[in-house]
Formats: structure tokens, C-alpha cells, sequence
């Protein structure tokens, strides 16, 4: 409860700020200050301490980790905030409402994190996504920023609409909003065979889950709106909010798919959406001229990585997953971060980057070396664990030898950016960049590596 | 046939009927007259299954409220000219033929449903759908929803500004 | 069950035959509105001509288009009522309930319209409904 109650009211506190105070710099130092209390909150609850003793009649469910991820997502956040801070105070006058809405969204992550019953699902899936749509189009100027935040507007409420029928099918099946409820005897009498209702149910949810982490085939919206919205925004959607989405969509199936495995093979079904996700991203991405567009569609691929997890669903999964959820944040908040300062954001523009800024441009090999899974770095444990624990399933082997062959794919288009960085001529232009933002690239990326040689540094926080 | 089923299967009729028109006619305001036509219907079915209030609250929110909304986003776009760009033909049909395989699905779920076959809807009494029942409820287990809902609220208000509000 | 005997039933408890005579009078609203209109039109005389299918704009010629693009503001003003209306029907279920859940129902309401009150004067400060800016 910690986390959720201390961002909603965080979230108000950096309204009222937009108020009290007329220095945009001060913004980025209160939401820092406001993501250290976070933290702090709830890493206090992971260890037993909640401040507010409320009854959620198990609606809300603490684990450890749900708490953990949130640890990950306030923190991540907080480095974001950190490094690109001067950008958000670029876009308009609203930089303090940006902030809030930030909060917003990490209200919603964190009761995504937690949630026992559906409703508190779509309340969480809301407001995760509403603040987006408005971080999308915050650009007002901005053609492609409009179009991007109606399209992710559109799409999105149509997903919700799914979702909604899908829990409404649910609850026709099971007589309950909770997830872990199977079917209440009192309800369904004698009958105990399976609710064809409630199967329907899950294949909307399916839908619609699959939709909010952006797995084909219901990717179309991410390149638009990734590419469309401004370049800050889009580094903390595609990281702390997909990173979310995956914790909901792996809770819900956790405890969902034994109830129905009789008459549905998720397997397979799991299986054709990661193919099609890893297919339809990395070749997508490998014709890319914008790095930016690049991105999001290697976004597409690694969320088909992510889904692993939802298709093994034991520990190694969700030791993956909170890795995964580490490494990809940082690399992509890292390398977004340079993006932003890009004043040509092609291929080309990257040309020659080593020699103008090789700071720069060596954090930023970190970081896709990472995002390609190479080893010595954070992304190839996280790719390693999302492989091991579909071998440990014992079924499907054939979808890691894929998965192999598509980090081989991605290898091509990010070494691209390194190659054009560092193996051919031109004049790069970046913004100025100060002291501290090269050294906080430098923190993430020296972070990167050491999770990438001690993976434990992270995972041992799950049993701790 | 009693007279619930009757008004159930007209008002069903009325519903389905208004709800093809949303789609079919090409004049957006009239779409949204057909909406309102919609939402009187499910309307009609709240005050069937005695939930008198969300039938009430479905008109004022929805029929009233949200509608307005529509109509004023309809006049915020530009309309002088009718285009509605034309669709591939096989976009069409890919449509058709998703969206029909989606509806065979849901029949067939609906009627393999054994565990509903026996059952009747409430209709017409019971008080599950009453006010002070619904209060009780919201204020007791549904606490927890209804208190974050207002922090979705408080974004939306804030989201207003941001996007409404002159830079 | 003929309908009178609906309406007979219907006195005792709470039920949808409450609203039985919602429905009759909904259906003379609409049939007598509906029987004027076409009265009207198959009893009046009709002289169509091109002035008298003008629109009336009173007696001045009318110019333009009405579909002109409206001010944001508008919708500004709009979205707000929407929020803050959703915020009032939620008072109706607690004002019913309102002895039956006592103090403890009392802080719930008030935390709730507490967010609502932040976000009505963070809506004021900001300006968003001074017309003139």
C-alpha cells in the first residue's frame, strides 16, 4: 500500500508544485526527492512495514516479488528523472504536470504489481495508461506527436473495451472478480467442467494484455506511437510501463491457465505469439532507416523475449523477468538518453559519434550491446534466463533455438548504430552535453555490467 | 411469454438494431443520436434486472453527459467535407471474416456454456441492483477501487490542462 | 400477467414494475409527439419554395458554414463537468446509506472528494476555466 498511496499523493504534491514554484529545474529535484521517498516506502513494505494499515478485502496482494519490481520501477525512474531531466523541461510549460502524471503512471505500476482481483487490474491498466496518452501528445506542435497520441488513445481504449469484456466473461464463468478464485460452488451448484465463459474470458484478456506489451499481432500501434511521441517520453514508456505490463500479464496467466489447460493449449498459443512478436520485430527492425524507429521495433522484439516468461511461468521466469524488466530499462533509458541529445536521429547522423563525443559514444555501445544480449553484459542473463526456463518446462525446445537465432538478428541492426559510431566517417552533431549527464551514463553503464557479471546482484533481492 | 420477456426481447431488438445504425449511417451526429438510442435501451434492461440506479446513473453519465462530449468532439473536427477514405476491399473482407469468426466463437461459447443453461437471470425483483445494496457494497469490499479511481480521475484532470490549456 | 395486474403488484417492495408507469407515460410522450408530427404534415397546406426553405437566421441573410471548428476551450470546460458529474452520482449510494455506514464511511467519501477538491483547486489555479486568456 505503501507505494501506491505515496506516489498518488506524490503525484499531487508535483501538481501543486507547478504552482508554488516558477524554476523549471526545481521540478526534476522534488520528483527525485519524491522517487528516493518511494523507494524507501517500499522497500519498508517489502520488509514487513507498511505505514498504512488498510483492509483490501484481497483485492490487493503483496508479494515479494510484485514489492521488488516496484523497488526496480521507482528506481529506474529515478535515474530516468536524473538523466533526462533537461529534456522533459524542453517540452511546453507543464514540465511539473509531466512529473505528476509520471507518478501517476507509477501508481498504476505499482497496483499492477499487486493486484488480486480484475477490477483492480483495469483500475491499474487506466491509470498506467491514461497519463501516456497525454505524455504522448504533450508535443501539442508536434503533427506526428498528435497523431501518435490519438492512435495510442484509440487503440488503447479498444484494448481496454477487450479487457473489459473479457473480465466480464470471467466473471460470468467463475462468480468472482478475484483472480485465484476457480468457481464458487454456491453460485454454479454441482457442475464442476469447464466454463467455456471463463475460457473466452482469458482469450480477450490474452488480447488485450498482448496489445499493452506490444506482442504481435497486435503490435501496429508502437512504431507510430514510439516514433511520434517525444523522445523522452517514449524511453519511459517502452521500459518502466512495458516492464509493468509483462508483471500484470504474468500474474494474471500464473494463476489463470491451469483452470482452462484442458480445452486450450497455451503452449501453443504462447508459443505462435512469441514467434510472431520476435519474426515481425527483428526483421522489421533490421530495414529501419531512424534509429528511433529502430528501437521501437527492437522493442517489439524484446518484449517477445519477455514473453518467455509468461509462457514457462515457474521461478526461472520471474527471476528472468525482473531481470530482463533491469537490464532492458537501463540500456534503453540509457540509450534514449543519447538519442535525445542527437540533432539527426538516422543512421547516419550516428556516423562518427566516437571521435566528436566518445563518451558518448562508448556508454552507448554499453548499452546496445546490452539490449543485443552480448555476454559480460546485463541483456545476455536476462536472454539467458528467459531461454533457461522454457528448457527448464521441458517442452517446446525448438522456441530457444528461435530465440537464439533472433539475438543473432538483433546482434545486426544494433551493431549498426556501434558501426556507424566508430567504423565510419562523418561529423556527428549532438547537443552539449554536461559533466553530470556523462556521468550518470557512465553509472548506468558500469551498472549495466555489473549486473551482467553478477546477475545475483539483482535476483538475491527476490529472497532477501 | 410474459410481459418481462416481451420488453426483454424488444428491448434486445431496439439495442442491437440502434447499435448496427452507430456503424451503418455515414453522418457522424447521427451516429451519435443512435448511440444515445443505444443506451437507452441498455437503459431499459438496468430497470429489467432492478438496477434502478445504474439505469438512472447510465442515463445521466452516458446518455447525458459523455454524449455531449462526442457531439463536441465531432464539432471540434473539421466536417465541411463528407470524406470517409475509402477501405481496400480485402481489408474488408479480412474484417469481415475475423469479426464473423470472433461472433461464431462467442455463440458457440455462450451455447456450450452447460453451467448456464439452467439459470435465469434475475429479473424484475431482487435487490442486488439497488442503491442502498450497491452503497453498502461500494463502501465496504469495493473501497479500495473506489478510492483509486479518484487518482484516475485527478490524471484525467490534470491531463485536461496539460493537453486543453494554452502552452 | 396482464398489465394491470403489473400495476396492482407494484405498490409493495422495490421492484421494475416500479417503473411501469415511467413507461407509459414514455410511450404517450413519444406517440403523441410522433402522431402530431405526421397530423401535421398530411393536414397542412405545402408551398415549398426557395425562401421558405432558407434557414431562418432572424430576417439577416445567413453566411458561412455552421461547421466551423470550436474553441478548445469549450471542451475544456466540458471534460471538467464530466469528471466532477461521475464525482456527484458517487455521492447518491453513500447519502443512502449514509446512517447505516456512520463515521467510518464518512472518512472514505472524504478522502475520496479530499482528490477531487486537490484537483478542483489545482483546475482553478491553473486557470483552466477563466474564459479570457
Amino acid at each position: 500500500m505503501n507505494a501506491i498511496i505515496l506516489s498518488a499523493v506524490w503525484g499531487v504534491i508535483m501538481m501543486f508544485s507547478s504552482i508554488l514554484f516558477k524554476n523549471k529545474g526545481a521540478f526534476k529535484y522534488i520528483a527525485a526527492i519524491g522517487l528516493i521517498v518511494l523507494t524507501v516506502a517500499n522497500i519498508a513494505n517489502t520488509y514487513g512495514c507498511d505505514f498504512f494499515n488498510i483492509n483490501t478485502h484481497e483485492m490487493l496482494r503483496y508479494t515479494r516479488f510484485g514489492l521488488f519490481f516496484n523497488t526496480i520501477a521507482f528506481l529506474c525512474t529515478l535515474i530516468y528523472v536524473l538523466l533526462s531531466g533537461k529534456e522533459i523541461e524542453k517540452h511546453g510549460n507543464y514540465v511539473a504536470e509531466y512529473y505528476a502524471l509520471i507518478f501517476f503512471v507509477l501508481c498504476g505500476v505499482s497496483i499492477l504489481t499487486s493486484f488480486n482481483n480484475l477490477l483492480m487490474l483495469f483500475l491499474g491498466i487506466e491509470i498506467l495508461s491514461i497519463p501516456l496518452y497525454i505524455l504522448t501528445g504533450s508535443d501539442k506542435r508536434n503533427l506526428k506527436g498528435n497523431e501518435a497520441a490519438l492512435k495510442y488513445f484509440l487503440m488503447g481504449s479498444f484494448s481496454t473495451g477487450l479487457m473489459l469484456m473479457g473480465i466480464a466473461l470471467i466473471y460470468g464463468g467463475t462468480g468472482s472478480f478475484q483472480i485465484d478464485v476457480v468457481r464458487s460452488a454456491t453460485l454454479f451448484g454441482t457442475f464442476s467442467g469447464i466454463s467455456f465463459l471463463e475460457v473466452a474470458g482469458l482469450l480477450f484478456m490474452l488480447v488485450a494484455m498482448a496489445f499493452k506489451v506490444s506482442a504481435a499481432p497486435f503490435h501496429f500501434w508502437t512504431p507510430d506511437v514510439y516514433d511520434g511521441a517525444p523522445t523522452v517520453f517514449t524511453s519511459f514508456m517502452a521500459t518502466v510501463v512495458k516492464a509493468a505490463a509483462f508483471i500484470a500479464f504474468i500474474k494474471l496467466f500464473e494463476v489463470r491457465i491451469a483452470d482452462t489447460s484442458a480445452v486450450i493449449n497455451w503452449g501453443m498459443l504462447l508459443s505462435l505469439l512469441i514467434i510472431a512478436t520476435l519474426l515481425i520485430g527483428n526483421i522489421t527492425a533490421v530495414f529501419q532507416q531512424s534509429v528511433k524507429r529502430m528501437l521501437a521495433y527492437s522493442s517489439i522484439a524484446q518484449a517477445g523475449f519477455m514473453l518467455f516468461a509468461v509462457f514457462s511461468l515457474n521461478d526461472f521466469a520471474k527471476e528472468g523477468l525482473i531481470l530482463y524488466a533491469v537490464a532492458y530499462s537501463l540500456a534503453t533509458i540509457g540509450s534514449f538518453a543519447i538519442l535525445a541529445k542527437m540533432k539527426d536521429i538516422t543512421f547516419e547522423g550516428f556516423n562518427g559519434l566516437a571521435k566528436s563525443h566518445p563518451v558518448l559514444a562508448a556508454t552507448n555501445t554499453i548499452f546496445l550491446l546490452s539490449l543485443a544480449g552480448i555476454p559480460l553484459t546485463a541483456g545476455f542473463f536476462a536472454k539467458y534466463y528467459m531461454l533457461a526456463s522454457v528448457v527448464k518446462t521441458g517442452h517446446y525446445l525448438w522456441l530457444v533455438i528461435l530465440g537464439v537465432l533472433f539475438a543473432a538478428v538483433s546482434v545486426y541492426y544494433y551493431f549498426r548504430v556501434i558501426q556507424a559510431m566508430y567504423f565510419k566517417e562523418g561529423d556527428a552533431q549532438a547537443e552539449d552535453v554536461t559533466p553530470g549527464f556523462k556521468i550518470g551514463l557512465i553509472i548506468v553503464a558500469a551498472l549495466i555490467i555489473l549486473v551482467g557479471i553478477y546477475p545475483q546482484v539483482v535476483l538475491n533481492w527476490l529472497y532477501f | 411469454m410474459g410481459v418481462t420477456s416481451i420488453l426483454f426481447w424488444s428491448l434486445s431488438a431496439l439495442a442491437l438494431i440502434s447499435a448496427i445504425m452507430v456503424l451503418a449511417t455515414k453522418n457522424p451526429v447521427h451516429s451519435v443520436l443512435w448511440l444515445i438510442v443505444v443506451f437507452f435501451a441498455i437503459s431499459g434492461h438496468y430497470i429489467l434486472l432492478n438496477a434502478q440506479f445504474l439505469a438512472i446513473v447510465n442515463l445521466i453519465v452516458y446518455a447525458g453527459a459523455i454524449m455531449v462530449l462526442f457531439l463536441f468532439v465531432i464539432m471540434l473536427m473539421n466536417l465541411n467535407t463528407a470524406t470517409e477514405p475509402k477501405k481496400n476491399l480485402w481489408m474488408k473482407l479480412a474484417g469481415i471474416i475475423s469479426g464473423g469468426s470472433l461472433f461464431l466463437i462467442l455463440i458457440s461459447v455462450v451455447r456450450s456454456s452447460v453451467d448456464m443453461s439452467q439459470k435465469s437471470a434475475l429479473v424484475k425483483d431482487g435487490n442486488i441492483g439497488l442503491i442502498d445494496t450497491l452503497g453498502k457494497v461500494l463502501f465496504n469490499e469495493y473501497t479500495i477501487p473506489f478510492e483509486i479511481s479518484s487518482i484516475l480521475f485527478l490524471s484525467a484532470m490534470v491531463g485536461a490542462v496539460v493537453i486543453g490549456k494554452k502552452n | 400477467m396482464s398489465l394491470m395486474n403489473i400495476l396492482l403488484n407494484a405498490t409493495e417492495g422495490n421492484n421494475a414494475a416500479n417503473y411501469f408507469p415511467i413507461g407509459v407515460q414514455l410511450i404517450f410522450a413519444i406517440g403523441f409527439i410522433a402522431t402530431m408530427m405526421i397530423a401535421t404534415h398530411l393536414l397542412g397546406p405545402k408551398r415549398k419554395t426557395a425562401d421558405k426553405l432558407e434557414n431562418f437566421a432572424s430576417g439577416i441573410p445567413t453566411h458561412g458554414n455552421a461547421r466551423q471548428p470550436i474553441a478548445i476551450k469549450y471542451f475544456l470546460v466540458a471534460i471538467l463537468f464530466v469528471l466532477f458529474d461521475v464525482e456527484v452520482i458517487f455521492f447518491y449510494p453513500y447519502a443512502v446509506n449514509f446512517r447505516a455506514l456512520g463515521w467510518d464511511g464518512f472518512w472514505k467519501v472524504l478522502m475520496f472528494v479530499g482528490f477531487f477538491v486537490v484537483g478542483f483547486t489545482y483546475i482553478i489555479k491553473k486557470g483552466a476555466l477563466t474564459w479570457e486568456d
